[in-house]
């Protein structure tokens, strides 16, 4: 019984670590921006097939083979990590000027729809170069089961996990500690002012939106070796992790982050109990925090003037 | 006052009628010489065109056969192909079409089970009979009262579950079985067979967990099978699925007699589980992975022109059922889909063909031809499909496949 329970914990921390990731990505340009990127998914679907991409050029082999089980070890992935981080923060600043800022800021919901749009058109450019058909990547420190107090792990899913946290660590820093996070913050807090202040807020959301699409596309590499790199992997994992972000407060960093767990640990206890009644419970606990705090658990009170 | 150039009204009619009737002269003339078939399935879109794409191989193999013994009745065969991209109202447009427009006396089809659901009234209405190949779903060739067009040379799922229940029932290791299902609608069709064939074989599930198709990790639904003491468990979903189930297994080391779905045998399943993991699960086939020298015959043909070596069931489905629907029109002695349809219902003498020697294949109230015995035992070694055996398999006897 022991051994169940930890089974689920250690599986639910190891899907929480993706979801909180991606919540985080979410808050990033939630809190400068006061926009969302709803192709968030496409961006995962994206990275993991970029790092594919990236591994099979990296080892050497031949495209028509599947990649060998040691296409991924020694620098190989942290390698392809750096390439997707960068290439997918790339195309979130595309993302940015073509589909965010015509319509940041502006009265009406315009953004959601553009950014809807360009995920579609991501996705089908990537149905077109790589196919529907899911592709494997192998992971860095093998597939062998780990054993903890009779509950099994693979290395992959630790990985994600310390991947996660030190990155949500990092990140936290960085917004804390650093001129940089001062200043995405002070953007956030009031843009024209900042501007005042002599911050290049222009810059600042660029960067934001870098750095979300990049944490995205690593997420993808990340989960790629545990659920099969594939154009629809991506959609899934965001819906729970923008409901981890709402549970948590958009505008938290930190409740995000602490929403994602939740979502991942609550995930894989409700299958204890009863799996097809996962989803059910989740969105109704969702929709029971928004009720009693609509700026979600960690989320500060805003007045909007009507 | 009428010119005397112009035509009589009664010359107009005459003239009006030969121009209107001239396309009808030539469709019949064109009629007497080609005996027309259409296919109408996925060939390109799902997952599944490979399976679609190999029963049309197949096909088209017999209809040379039968091209070279002088066609039937005298006629050559033609086959016309319609792609339905695995939509249903692309499938329900094309089925009109092929019936109505290109006068087909009998389609080949669909790939995907939803489709045949879709457009099964159809040909019932139209009296065309269909000969399925792909699709597996047990109601496609279930009839609704009156006649049944809908006929198969093919996997059944009901059929399947029979046979591995049959299987679960003598294993000496299964104390309690279970049941893991995945939540489309695929696994959720092939849960309600396991739950009534369990029934008929006196069986009850001590337990009955559920996933989702995108699901990484089932541990926590094999934790309750393992506490419930499961020791047979029976898989309905998809390839990918059932591979993360291997997955999940391996984690919390438990491993029951697993026995699943066809999906099995899917490329996607073994890429998911990898090598080792793979070799778990038994499944069936109605080809054996251990081919006779003219299965091999027939292999070695149509293999340049199909993707896998797994989907060569397709091919062997869409060969014998094209057979079995020549000696049909033979039997008949005409293309009329109630004669075609009631010859098929009562098929004189044995036809040999690769998935088995098909005698009386279909009845009126049997539209499957491949049963229960002619279910192959199937896994994964090695990386590739192998015949798998062992003592259960070797003592399960025709009164063994109750429900």
């Amino acid at each position: 019984m022991l051994a169940t329970w930890l089974q689920a914990l250690v599986s639910g921390l190891a899907i929480g670590g993706v979801y909180a990731l991606i919540a985080l990505s979410f808050s990033i340009t939630f809190t400068t921006t006061k926009t969302l990127n709803f192709s968030q998914g496409e961006f995962i679907g994206v990275g993991a097939f970029l790092g594919v991409a990236v591994l099979y050029l990296l080892s050497g082999q031949d495209e028509g083979a599947a990649l060998a089980p040691g296409a991924s070890a020694g620098f190989n992935y942290p390698l392809a990590a750096i390439a997707v981080g960068a290439a997918v923060g790339v195309i979130g600043i595309l993302l940015f000027i073509t589909a965010v800022r015509p319509f940041a800021g502006k009265p009406g919901m315009s953004w959601v729809m553009s950014t809807i749009g360009f995920g579609i058109i991501l996705q089908s450019i990537g149905l077109a170069i790589w196919g529907p058909a899911p592709v494997n990547l192998p992971s860095p420190f093998g597939d062998d089961v780990i054993r903890i107090a009779g509950a099994g792990v693979r290395p992959q899913e630790i990985l994600v996990l310390v991947v996660a946290i030190v990155l949500m660590i990092g990140l936290d820093l960085l917004l804390r500690r650093t001129r940089m996070g001062k200043a995405m913050r002070a953007v956030a807090n009031n843009p024209s002012v900042a501007a005042l202040m002599g911050i290049n807020v222009s810059a600042v959301m660029i960067g934001a939106f870098a750095l979300s699409s990049a944490l995205a596309g690593i997420g993808g590499l990340l989960v790629a070796p545990i659920a099969s790199a594939s154009i629809f992997m991506g959609l899934g994992i965001a819906l729970k992790a923008f409901s981890g972000a709402i549970v948590g407060g958009l505008d938290n960093p930190r409740g995000c982050i602490f929403g994602g767990f939740a979502l991942g640990l609550l995930e894989a206890s409700v299958a204890l109990w009863q799996a097809q009644w996962r989803e059910i419970v989740i969105f109704l606990l969702i929709i029971l925090v928004l009720a009693i705090r609509p700026q979600g658990l960690f989320g500060a009170r805003t007045l909007d003037k009507v | 006052m009428r010119s005397p150039h112009q035509p009589t009204r009664r010359a107009t009619l005459a003239g009006a009628a030969t121009l209107l009737s001239a396309p009808f002269i030539f469709r019949s003339a064109h009629a007497a010489e080609d005996i027309k078939l259409g296919f109408n399935g996925d060939l390109s879109a799902s997952p599944s065109a490979q399976s679609g794409r190999a029963a049309v191989v197949g096909i088209q193999a017999a209809m040379a056969d039968l091209a070279r013994e002088g066609g039937v009745l005298g006629r050559p065969l033609t086959l016309t192909i319609r792609d339905d991209l695995s939509q249903p109202p692309k499938s329900i447009q094309n089925m009109s079409d092929l019936i109505d427009n290109e006068k087909v006396v009998a389609v080949f089809g669909p790939t995907n089970s939803g489709n045949a659901l879709a457009w099964k009234h159809i040909p019932n209405q139209k009296h065309i009979p269909v000969m399925g190949c792909i699709g597996s779903a047990t109601d496609i060739t279930k009839g609704t009262g009156g006649d049944n067009y809908m006929f198969r040379v093919g996997s059944v799922d009901r059929i399947q579950v029979v046979t591995l229940m049959g299987y679960a029932k003598k294993n000496p290791r299964s104390g309690k079985i279970g049941f893991l299902t995945e939540t489309t609608g695929y696994g959720q069709g092939g849960l309600k067979d396991l739950q009534e064939v369990a029934q008929a074989q006196g069986l009850t599930p001590a337990a009955n967990e559920k996933f989702n198709v995108n699901d990484t990790d089932m541990t926590s639904q094999l934790s309750k099978l393992k506490s419930a003491g499961v020791e047979t468990a029976l898989v309905w979903a998809q390839g990918t699925p059932i591979g993360q189930l291997m997955r999940s297994m391996d984690k919390i080391g438990y491993f029951p007699t697993v026995l699943t779905s066809w999906a099995a045998d899917n490329l996607s399943f073994m890429n998911a589980a990898g090598p080792q993991l793979a070799e778990k699960p038994i499944f069936l086939r109605t080809v054996s992975e251990t081919r006779s020298p003219r299965q091999q015959a027939l292999f070695d043909r149509v293999r340049p022109n199909i993707d896998a070596d797994s989907a060569f069931s397709f091919a062997v489905h869409g060969y014998d059922g094209t057979m079995l629907l020549a000696r049909a029109i033979q039997q008949a002695g005409s293309t009329d889909g109630a004669k075609l349809r009631e010859a098929l219902e009562n098929l004189n003498g044995s036809y040999e063909g690769f998935a088995k020697t098909y005698d009386h294949p279909f009845s009126r109230t049997q539209h499957d031809a491949l049963g229960a015995a002619d279910q192959r035992w199937t896994c994964w070694r090695d990386g590739k499909l192998a015949a798998y055996s062992d003592d259960i398999v070797a003592s399960l006897k025709p009164e063994d496949f109750k429900g």
